[in-house]
């Protein structure tokens, strides 16, 4: 629990090396790690950048984890597009979110950032995926969910897609004044709504 | 009313009542239908339409903030978004500060020559016009912050501190201490104050605050000295998502952090939930001022997002628990927390007439016998055409 991703590349490896199977490291040390993370920031141990450096750590290992994995061993918990609007360039919340969810066992992709909002209407139409999460860090950005999600229902897609928002200026009444599905107040938050949003 | 009446606006006796004041650069672009290219780029068009729209708003103090994290390290060659309709913002995807190599090739910028500082300036200088003698920097944390991305940044702190300690030196040495210079040479200020959200709880907490954020604070402020300016920053704001997680501990933690990087001792509770936070604990800290016969000044934000999404009912009633909390013996300033681009302007009118009824000195014993009317107003653009 040091966020210190160079030892947790280490451990992982050598975990592999002796044996350890894939899918059992990341249960079994991974996801409790980070969720051991997720409780000592609840009780204010922890703060962002410890948050921050236990999900590199996190990152880091599962990129050693991943090429000994079959397809379909992980992401089963649902499929996630995720993106900051146009205009916007803020990506840390994103990254934090993306990385929890990782930990969730979504399987997600990641549109990037300055999204306009065609490409998030076309990657849903080709990806279907279940959960679509939409970031900014602007008021002048905000307008852009809106958009996405008349689009979305103009579309025909609103209904085979949920949405999920966040970033500082969102609020649970932005969220429910343009048709959001929920409001991730912050990382862990984000997580629990989409698991809700899948089951 | 005339650009010189506009200026007088601002310029009249302080009247006996809270005050109220706002971060509102995009509101103001919104509300006024001033292009973001002209707004962030044309000084004497910022300048004169947060005026304009602070006036609008019965506002009592001017607060002509642009993009204020942005100038210095936009300056130094980062790598910006431009838009249309947003105010710029740095592009986080590529730091100006990649690797440590790339520091040790910055230099001090031109502030009158590169990027927007110019204009940073001159919005600095047009403020003075409308009585505005305190202007504005990146703290050092932030500007870190801008510069190599929160988390490379973190990284550095926890697994390179030898090169965090040269980039928060540089900022501080080669950076702030010259433009701080030029905001005394160009526009006449000798009291100014960093803007520092990145250096806030739960960003950082109380520990990491006290190493890292206060001493490049505390060296600026012997700088500043130096030049005979008085220089502080608003660093150590709570700003805790969570109302669960609220811990007054930590609160008077950050308030440590707040008053140790200022002149003199002030409470700023800036864009946190105040709304829903309680406010004893903030008592308990200042106590120890008002032992001593010290109307502490607290200044204390309405939440952008309450003044976006409302209730009218809500936003008056947070700014009467706020005066009644604090009016009677602090000097209480209302900080309208960077109002969001589409706030309906009736819950800004909502906020500023319930400051300036309930906050009328002296304050009343019971605030409930206080009749509170929301005032009806006409749009901006129909004041506009009346006032000129």
């Amino acid at each position: 629990m040091e966020g210190n991703d160079n030892l947790a590349v280490a451990l992982t490896q050598k975990a592999l090396a002796a044996g350890a199977r894939p899918a059992s490291l990341i249960s079994d040390a991974l996801v409790p790690g980070i969720q051991e993370a997720g409780e000592l920031w609840n009780k204010n141990v922890y703060f962002w950048p410890d948050v921050v450096m236990s999900t590199e750590a996190f990152r880091a290992a599962m990129a050693v984890i991943e090429p000994h994995l079959a397809s379909g061993q992980i992401g089963t918990a649902g499929k996630v597009l995720i993106g900051t609007v146009a205009g916007d360039m803020h990506n840390l919340g994103k990254k934090l979110v993306i990385d929890m969810l990782r930990c969730a066992n979504f399987n997600v992709t990641d549109l990037g950032e300055d999204v306009p909002a065609t490409t998030f209407i076309d990657k849903v139409k080709e990806s279907q995926p279940d959960i679509l999460g939409l970031g900014c860090y602007m008021t002048t950005t905000m307008p852009e969910m809106r958009n996405i999600i008349a689009e979305l229902k103009h579309s025909g897609l609103g209904s085979n897609v949920k949405v999920i928002i966040g970033g500082v200026p969102i609020s649970q009444e932005f969220a429910d004044e343009i048709g959001a599905d929920a409001w991730g107040k912050d990382a862990f938050d984000a997580v629990e709504k989409a698991r809700r949003l899948v089951t | 009313m005339t650009v010189k009446d506009l200026k007088g606006f601002f310029l009249q006796p302080e009247r006996p009542r809270v005050r109220v004041f706002a971060q509102m650069h995009d509101h103001a672009m919104f509300l006024a239908g001033v292009p973001a290219r002209t707004f962030y780029w044309d000084a004497r068009t910022f300048v004169d339409t947060i005026a304009e729209v602070a006036a609008y708003y019965d506002m009592d103090n001017l607060m002509a903030v642009a993009d204020a994290y942005n100038f210095e390290i936009e300056g130094m060659g980062a790598k910006m978004i431009y838009s249309d309709n947003a105010m710029p913002t740095i592009d986080f995807r590529a730091p100006l500060v990649k690797e440590p190599e790339d520091l040790r090739r910055l230099k001090t910028p031109d502030f009158y020559r590169d990027g927007r500082l110019p204009y940073a300036l001159d919005c600095i200088k047009f403020g003075t016009e409308y009585g505005v003698y305190l202007s504005r920097f990146c703290s050092p944390f932030s500007m870190a912050v801008g510069m190599r991305s929160y988390p490379l940044l973190i990284r550095d702190m926890r697994r390179q501190p030898e090169f965090a300690h040269e980039l928060f030196t540089f900022i501080v040495d080669e950076v702030l201490v010259p433009y701080l210079k030029e905001h005394k040479a160009y526009c006449g200020i000798t009291v100014t104050r960093g803007v520092d959200a990145w250096a806030c709880v739960p960003n950082l907490s109380v520990k990491d605050m006290k190493e890292w954020v206060v001493p490049y604070n505390q060296r600026l402020m012997a700088k500043g000295e130096e030049l005979g300016m008085a220089v502080s920053s608003n660093s150590g704001d709570y700003n805790e998502e969570r109302p669960e997680k609220f811990d007054a501990g930590i609160l008077h933690g950050s308030f440590d952090v707040e008053i140790a990087s200022q002149q003199s001792p002030m409470l700023f509770m800036g864009m946190g939930r105040w709304e829903e936070y309680p406010l004893e604990p903030v008592r308990e800290y200042s106590a120890r001022y008002r032992k001593q016969g010290i109307r502490i000044p607290v200044t204390v934000g309405l939440n952008a997002r309450l003044l976006r999404d409302g209730p009218v009912e809500r936003i008056v009633s947070t700014a009467k628990r706020f005066i009644d909390t604090f009016a009677r013996d602090h000097e209480l300033s209302i900080f309208l927390a960077n109002i969001p681009m589409d706030t309906p302007p009736a819950h800004v009118h909502a906020a500023v007439a319930a400051i300036h009824t309930y906050g009328r000195k002296p304050i009343a014993a019971d605030l409930d016998k206080i009749k509170f009317r929301m005032p009806e107003r006409e749009s901006f653009q129909e004041w506009r055409k009346g006032a000129h």
